[in-house]
C-alpha cells in the first residue's frame, strides 16, 4: 500500500504530458468533492452557494437556450480584438524601452505608477469617454493586459547573456543581427511568460468591462445573473472563465518550454 | 616542422598598451609594450598568471576592444574591429541555446551573409573535422561540456579565419575530457593547417600543443619570455610524460611562479 502511494506520487512529480493531465483531473476532482461536502453540510442556503451538479445544470440550460452562445460570442470578440492589441502594442513598448536608457528611465516611474492603479477603478472614466460599445471594453481590457508584456519584453531583452553577446559581436554582427540572433530569441521565453500572464488579466478586464457597459458577454451574464440571486448560472460563467484561463495557461506555458528548452535542465 | 611554418608572418603585434579606467577613477595598466609575431601555420600560446592581462590581449587581437595604444595587423590589414580573418573560441558556453549543432557551427557564415541552406551545407565538413556527425539536430544543452567546446571550434574555423583565437578554450572541461581536446585539438589544426594562438593558464597544455609559448608576466602584462617547444611532432598524449617534456613546464613554471603565488596572497586579503 505504502510503496504504490510513493510511485503514484513519484509519477505525480514527473514532467511528461500524462502526469499533467492526471494532476489537473485529480485537483479538478478534489475540489468538486470539497464543494459537495460543503453545500451538502455547512453551507445549505442555496442564495449563497449551490451543489456542482446544479452549476452544470445552469451551464446546460444556458447552452441550450442560446444564451450562452450570444455572451460568448461578445466576450470572445472583444478578447480577440483586445488581446492582440496588448500583446503587439506591449512587446512595441518593450522594445522601445530596452532601446534607449533614457526613455526607459523617463517612462520607467510613470509605467510602474500605472500598473499599480487598479485600472478597472477607471472604466466608468473610459466608458464615459467612449461609450458603451467595443472601443471602451477595448481600452480597458488592453490596459489591464498590457503591463506584463511590457515589463517581461524589456527585461528579456536586457537579460541577454554577455558571452552570447560577445561571440556575435566576434563574428562582426551588425546591431540587427545581434537583436535578431541573440537579444530577440533571448527575450522570447520571457516575452511568452508575459503573454500567458497577460492572458489571466485580459479575462478579469473583460469581466470587469462588461459589468460596467454592456448587454451581452460573460461579465453580463455574471452582473445580471448576481442582481437575480441566480447563484447557478453566476458559477457557471464563473467557471467557464476559469477553465478558459487554465487552458490559456497550458498553451502558453507549453509554448514557453518548446522557445527555451535549454531552461529546463 | 620547419616545412609546416612558414616565414609568412600572419599577426603582427605591434608595442600594444592598454590602460584600462576604473568606475572610481583610477588608471590600471593592464597591458605594457606588447610585441610579437605569429607565422602562417604556427601554433602559440601565450600563458600567465592571473591578472596578466593575457584575456584581455586576445580581445584586443580579436577588435573587440580598442588597444590605448600600439597596434595590431593580421595579414597586411590593420585591426579596427572584428572581422572575418580571425575568429575567436570563447571559454564559455557561447553556443546559441536556440541553434541546433549545425546551425550553431554556420553562425558565422550567416553573419556574413551567407544563405542558410548554403551556410549549413558548408558546415558539416567542420561537423565532419570535430567528430560530431549524427549530432547535427542536438542542441547545446543535449551535448557533454566536451562536445559544445567541439561545437565552439568548429564554429570559429567554419569562417575560415586566417588565425584561429583561443581563449582558454578547456578551462571549465574536466581534466580527463581536457586531455582528450587537447589532442583532438592537435589533430584538427594538423589537418586544417590553420594557426592558432592559444590563451591558458595550464603550462602542460601550452607546452603539449605548440611550436612556441610566449610567458607574461602580471600586473602590469608584459612579455618575460619566449620559449620554443622543439618537441617533435605529431604529438601524443605520452609526450607529456617524457623529461624533455617536464623540463620546458619547469622552466615556465619556475618563471612564472613567483607570481602565481603572489596572486594568490593578493586574493587571499
Amino acid at each position: 500500500m505504502h510503496s504504490w502511494f510513493s510511485s503514484f506520487l513519484g509519477f505525480l512529480d514527473r514532467d511528461t504530458r500524462l502526469s499533467g493531465i492526471v494532476r489537473i483531473s485529480f485537483s479538478i476532482v478534489l475540489l468538486l468533492i470539497f464543494w459537495e461536502i460543503l453545500t451538502s453540510t455547512l453551507v445549505t442556503n442555496k442564495l449563497l452557494l449551490v451543489p456542482p451538479y446544479e452549476v452544470l445544470e445552469a451551464l446546460l440550460k444556458e447552452l441550450r437556450n442560446g444564451r450562452f452562445w450570444t455572451n460568448a460570442a461578445s466576450t470572445f470578440i472583444a478578447i480577440g480584438v483586445s488581446f492582440p492589441i496588448a500583446v503587439f502594442l506591449g512587446i512595441g513598448i518593450g522594445l522601445l524601452l530596452a532601446s534607449s536608457r533614457i526613455v526607459s528611465l523617463t517612462a520607467g516611474p510613470i509605467l510602474t505608477a500605472m500598473y499599480s492603479v487598479p485600472i478597472v477603478a477607471l472604466a466608468p472614466l473610459f466608458i464615459a469617454w467612449l461609450g458603451l460599445g467595443l472601443a471602451s471594453k477595448i481600452l480597458i481590457v488592453v490596459l489591464v493586459a498590457i503591463f506584463p508584456v511590457i515589463v517581461t519584453t524589456e527585461a528579456g531583452l536586457r537579460a541577454a547573456d554577455k558571452p552570447l553577446i560577445e561571440a556575435a559581436k566576434s563574428f562582426n554582427a551588425n546591431q540587427w543581427q545581434l537583436f535578431s540572433t541573440v537579444t530577440f530569441p533571448y527575450a522570447l521565453p520571457f516575452i511568452v511568460s508575459g503573454i500567458r500572464v497577460a492572458w489571466a488579466r485580459c479575462l478579469v478586464g473583460i469581466v470587469v468591462a462588461e459589468f460596467f457597459g454592456s448587454f451581452a458577454g460573460f461579465g453580463f451574464a455574471i452582473l445580471s445573473a448576481g442582481q437575480t440571486f441566480d447563484t447557478a448560472t453566476l458559477l457557471a460563467y464563473v467557471i467557464v472563465l476559469g477553465i478558459m484561463g487554465l487552458l490559456g495557461s497550458l498553451f502558453f506555458t507549453a509554448l514557453e518550454k518548446r522557445l527555451a528548452p535549454w531552461r529546463q535542465e | 616542422m620547419e616545412t609546416r611554418i612558414s616565414m609568412e608572418k600572419i599577426l603582427r603585434v605591434n608595442s600594444v598598451n592598454q590602460i584600462f579606467t576604473t568606475p572610481t577613477k583610477k588608471s590600471v595598466e593592464a597591458l605594457r609594450n606588447i610585441s610579437f609575431e605569429v607565422s602562417s601555420g604556427e601554433f602559440v600560446s601565450i600563458v600567465g598568471a592571473s591578472g596578466s592581462g593575457k584575456s584581455t590581449l586576445l580581445r584586443i587581437i580579436d577588435g573587440l576592444i580598442k588597444a590605448t595604444s600600439g597596434e595590431v595587423m593580421v595579414g597586411n590589414r590593420k585591426v579596427d574591429g572584428p572581422g572575418k580573418d580571425r575568429a575567436m573560441v570563447f571559454q564559455h558556453d557561447s553556443l546559441m541555446p536556440w541553434r541546433n549543432v549545425i546551425q550553431n557551427i554556420a553562425y558565422g557564415l550567416i553573419i556574413l551573409g551567407m544563405k542558410k541552406k548554403e551556410a549549413e551545407e558548408a558546415s558539416s565538413y567542420y561537423l565532419n573535422l570535430v567528430e560530431l556527425n549524427g549530432f547535427e539536430n542536438h542542441f547545446p544543452h543535449q551535448l557533454s561540456g566536451g562536445m559544445r567546446q567541439r561545437v565552439n571550434v568548429a564554429r570559429a574555423l567554419a569562417v575560415k579565419p586566417s588565425i584561429l583565437l583561443m581563449d582558454e578554450p578547456f578551462a571549465a572541461l574536466d581534466s580527463q575530457t581536457r586531455e582528450i581536446m587537447q589532442s583532438e585539438l592537435l589533430s584538427i589544426w594538423e589537418k586544417s593547417k590553420n594557426t592558432i594562438l592559444l590563451i591558458t593558464h595550464q603550462i602542460d597544455e601550452a607546452v603539449f600543443l605548440s611550436d612556441r609559448v610566449i610567458i607574461f608576466s602580471a600586473r602590469p602584462g608584459q612579455i618575460r619570455e619566449e620559449i620554443v617547444i622543439d618537441l617533435p611532432r605529431p604529438r601524443s598524449i605520452e609526450i607529456k610524460r617524457t623529461q624533455a617534456f617536464v623540463n620546458l613546464v619547469d622552466r615556465i613554471w619556475k618563471l612564472i611562479e613567483d607570481e602565481v603565488r603572489a596572486s594568490l596572497k593578493e586574493s587571499q586579503l
